[in-house]
């Protein structure tokens, strides 16, 4: 009944395969490229002085006002898709230009500290299988 | 998770849950949390987060599913750690929209002052449905009782609305906040258990005081040894061994009479803390006098003070407590505390027999 839950990944995750196939994810990037006859969206992000790119597809939130360059989040479930590597399926996409993302990677960094700090104190017995 | 695992044993008792802060708080938990906690056994409906007793909580989320009714809407809500399911009930706009539809007509000519009550509060309605009313994708910050039903965990709201955060602003600031209130409120262990553990201790003590304490009212008694008031906490002790002896063998060994008189020092001791007795001299005869039946310290406190003000230097304000309180050591007796002398002055106030002109200043008139 209820979608799985969408997890905050970085951009320069979803395509590192350090993400299963099917599994819901969310994350964010610039959108440089919108391909409506394919459905398609690219979004990217730079990280350790890479450009990294998420392919989105974007058949479930048509139509949707794309705007080249804007910041936009992203949620969904990844697959691999011929000759593309990994592409989100996207059930929500979401403009959210002008969002501080040095902050919001903060953010993400921080809930995530906490889920492990949290893991840890409670030592071997927590599965996990559900670590962020 | 230690929240699924945790023993109908740990579950604090009810009588204590209106204690923990959190229980009459909105928790804003992670949706994965609430979906993890155990219910209570005592009592369904209330759930536990670290053995931290919750019914309501606070969750910001991005709406992932939703279904209408006609009653209320469905929405699942997505936190990026769990989703959940928000039962949020919509009669009372549903049903109040028609009725200004019926009115509006015989009020329309109100609206002559250029302000129309009517058409103000069919603009509010229409905001307030616009905020109720969500997409999937967009953000909800709702707040409800947990509930559970037909095995699946739900939030009933009590409060929700549609958050406009275009630029995340608010989810960043949300998602910085929560692993603050985990650390600062909701994994620190429950207060209630800390109290419980040091029950047996604390609460004897403050028993003792109160014995003692009630013994000097009921008996207006002035001066006494130690040994005078002994027997009046041997109550306490022999239902004491009986509770640290289950967890603590060592404590249990030491002697009931040896525990009463380490009982009775911490007592005398706190009591003198507090000022509430003294020692007017210190000498191998362990004589206690008790603040406030002592006259002689009553009138010694006031003349000095009568005498005092009479000064220059005290006139205008009258006397500072920590003079009083020297000229006391010099004149009555070493030993009197501050603590002592503030109860003096306080009784004697109380008679106005003196008079406070600032926080620490009495003169007489």
């Amino acid at each position: 009944m209820l979608p799985a839950t969408a997890v905050f990944h970085f951009p320069w995750e979803v395509n590192s395969g350090s993400v299963q196939e099917g599994e819901s994810v969310r994350t964010f990037g610039r959108l440089v490229c919108y391909q409506p006859e394919e459905s398609k969206a690219t979004l990217s992000a730079q990280y350790a002085s890479k450009e990294h790119h998420v392919v989105v597809h974007t058949l479930f939130v048509e139509p949707f006002n794309p705007i080249i360059g804007a910041q936009y989040i992203v949620l969904g479930e990844t697959e691999n898709a011929e000759g593309v590597g990994v592409m989100v399926r996207a059930r929500v996409l979401n403009c959210v230009d002008g969002v501080n993302i040095a902050l919001l990677q903060k953010a993400i960094n921080e809930q995530r500290s906490f889920f492990r700090e949290r893991e840890c104190k409670q030592g071997g017995a927590a599965q996990p299988a559900d670590a962020i | 998770m230690q929240a699924t695992t945790m023993d109908l044993a740990e579950e604090p008792p009810s009588m204590l849950w209106g204690l923990d802060p959190i229980f009459s708080a909105f928790a804003r938990l992670y949706v994965r949390d609430i979906l993890q906690m155990t219910e209570s056994t005592q009592v369904p409906g209330i759930y536990f987060y670290n053995s931290h007793p919750v019914y309501k909580v606070d969750v910001l989320g991005t709406v992932v599913y939703k279904r209408e009714r006609e009653d209320f809407f469905c929405y699942g809500v997505d936190d990026g750690t769990g989703v959940i399911n928000c039962l949020c009930w919509k009669k009372y706009l549903l049903k109040e929209e028609e009725d200004p539809g019926k009115s509006g007509g015989k009020h329309s000519d109100a609206a002559k002052g250029g302000f129309d009550p009517v058409a103000e509060l069919k603009k509010l309605r229409e905001g307030q449905k616009n905020r109720s009313c969500l997409e999937i994708g967009e953000l909800l910050r709702i707040r409800g009782l947990v509930k559970t039903s037909r095995q699946q965990r739900e939030i009933m709201a009590s409060t929700y609305y549609k958050v406009n955060d275009p630029m995340m602003a608010l989810q960043i600031a949300w998602m910085m906040e929560v692993p603050q209130l985990y650390r600062q409120c909701y994994d620190k262990p429950l207060q209630l258990q800390l109290n419980a553990d040091s029950d047996t201790t604390i609460s004897s003590l403050s028993k003792a005081t109160n014995i003692i304490k009630d013994f000097f009212k009921q008996k207006s008694v002035s001066r006494f040894r130690p040994y005078d008031v002994q027997d009046l906490l041997q109550p306490l002790i022999s239902s004491q061994p009986q509770t640290t002896s289950a967890d603590q063998e060592p404590v249990a060994s030491v002697s009931a009479c040896q525990q009463l008189r380490q009982l009775l020092k911490e007592t005398l001791e706190l009591l003198q803390n507090e000022g509430i007795i003294y020692r007017k001299v210190k000498s191998q005869d362990e004589v206690y006098n008790v603040t406030a039946q002592d006259k002689d310290l009553l009138i010694a406190v006031k003349d000095i003070i009568r005498e005092d003000s009479k000064r220059e230097k005290y006139a205008e304000k009258g006397c500072h407590v920590l003079h009083i309180l020297s000229a006391v050591k010099q004149r009555y007796s070493l030993n009197v505390s501050k603590a002592a002398l503030e109860l003096v002055l306080k009784s004697l106030e109380c008679n106005s027999d003196i008079v406070s002109t600032t926080d620490n200043h009495y003169t007489v008139f």
